[in-house]
């Protein structure tokens, strides 16, 4: 009986006084120009004493986090709410927001945002290289608008004449191929090479490719 | 006597269970050794043995770099990547190895850089272990 009643005790701090919370991950799906997401966890004490917010950390600096207070009493629930501001950022993002509390401060609660920002128009590779001396023969970029974006390519030019670009549409509207043709590769030389499209109609964008002769 | 010494090895027992399947499964366990490094990350002594072939880039905000940052250093981060990242490439060479940091161990910012220049078809692209905080400690 001593026994039972001392390992009840030992479990009693981690069984009883914890934030019990709604979910500790949402997944989204994002457009570029959403800009941002802002996901809301919501909790409730479920203990029998009262339960301080002592920290809230995120992952990433493009993350904050927000709490209208930090203390609540038994049965009080809350909510924090995170907003991840995309920044540039594409493709599949994974935030962590850590929230320590008085009830388990050395084992914070981790909540996961998973945000999956679509790339509108995707170019692949970013950088064409050639090594001084090598062959002069076209490196090509590949240029691909997602299906269900309504862009178009508008222009792609190099704003270096010994670098030229020659554009072909692969497939009607979705996918182009840009040949990079250097006049020659004697000498180290750069270019930018400038992608204009429509999409979005009120800020289209400008994408940015380059090539390289080192 | 011995009821003392059987109940104390019980309560052992009890607390060995637990303590054993959080040491396997738990989420959260703590690493065994610091130096467990992740894919594509380096230590600091491991990076200042490559000396002259390394380009540092700094994945902070413009603010901390300006405040301060490793010599020679270049500022490069995804909200500004239009405009460093020629920059970056007038300075890069392909037989230079990319090390890039953000502030310290748990910043994301060096790893997201890391991957987008490898994204881009920029090879030998490393992550700095620890960060600026790293460099700041150094012997």
């Amino acid at each position: 009986m001593k026994l039972l009643l001392f390992l009840l005790c030992l479990f009693a701090g981690s069984a009883f006084g914890q934030l019990a919370w709604a979910t500790t991950e949402q997944t989204f799906n994002s457009k570029p120009q959403d800009k941002e997401v802002v996901a809301k966890y919501k909790f409730t004490n479920n203990g029998t004493k009262p339960i301080k917010i002592q920290n809230v950390r995120t992952s990433c600096g493009c993350t904050t986090a927000a709490l209208s207070k930090t203390e609540y009493a038994p049965g009080e629930s809350g909510e924090i709410e995170a907003k991840f501001t995309f920044s540039g950022r594409t493709g599949k993002q994974e935030k962590a927001i850590m929230v320590a509390t008085s009830a388990s401060p050395e084992q914070p609660t981790i909540l996961k945002l998973n945000v999956y920002i679509e790339e509108t128009i995707k170019i692949e590779p970013e950088v064409v290289l050639w090594q001084v001396g090598e062959q002069a023969s076209p490196k090509a970029i590949h240029i691909a608008i997602a299906d269900d974006a309504p862009a178009k390519i508008v222009s792609v030019i190099s704003d270096n004449p010994a670098l030229k670009v020659k554009l072909t549409e692969v497939k009607p509207g979705k996918e182009y191929e840009a040949q990079i043709i250097p006049d020659s590769v004697a000498q180290p030389a750069a270019a930018t090479v400038i992608i204009r499209t429509d999409y979005p109609p009120d800020n289209p964008q400008t994408k940015y490719a380059y090539a390289r002769i080192k | 006597m011995g009821a003392f010494v059987r109940q104390a090895a019980w309560i052992l027992l009890a607390a060995l269970i637990p303590a054993s399947l959080t040491a396997a499964f738990h989420p959260r366990r703590p690493v065994w050794s610091q130096e467990t490094l992740a894919p594509g990350e380096e230590m600091l002594p491991t990076i200042l043995s490559w000396e002259g072939s390394v380009l540092w880039v700094d994945a902070r905000s413009a603010d901390e770099y300006g405040a301060e940052h490793v010599p020679g250093a270049i500022p490069l981060n995804l909200e500004s990547w239009d405009q460093l990242f020629p920059k970056f490439l007038d300075r890069w060479t392909p037989e230079k190895k990319v090390v890039v940091y953000c502030s310290a161990t748990t910043c994301e910012l060096s790893r997201e850089v890391a991957d987008r220049l490898r994204k881009s078809g920029i090879s030998s692209v490393f992550v700095l272990k620890g960060g600026w905080e790293a460099w700041k400690n150094r012997k």
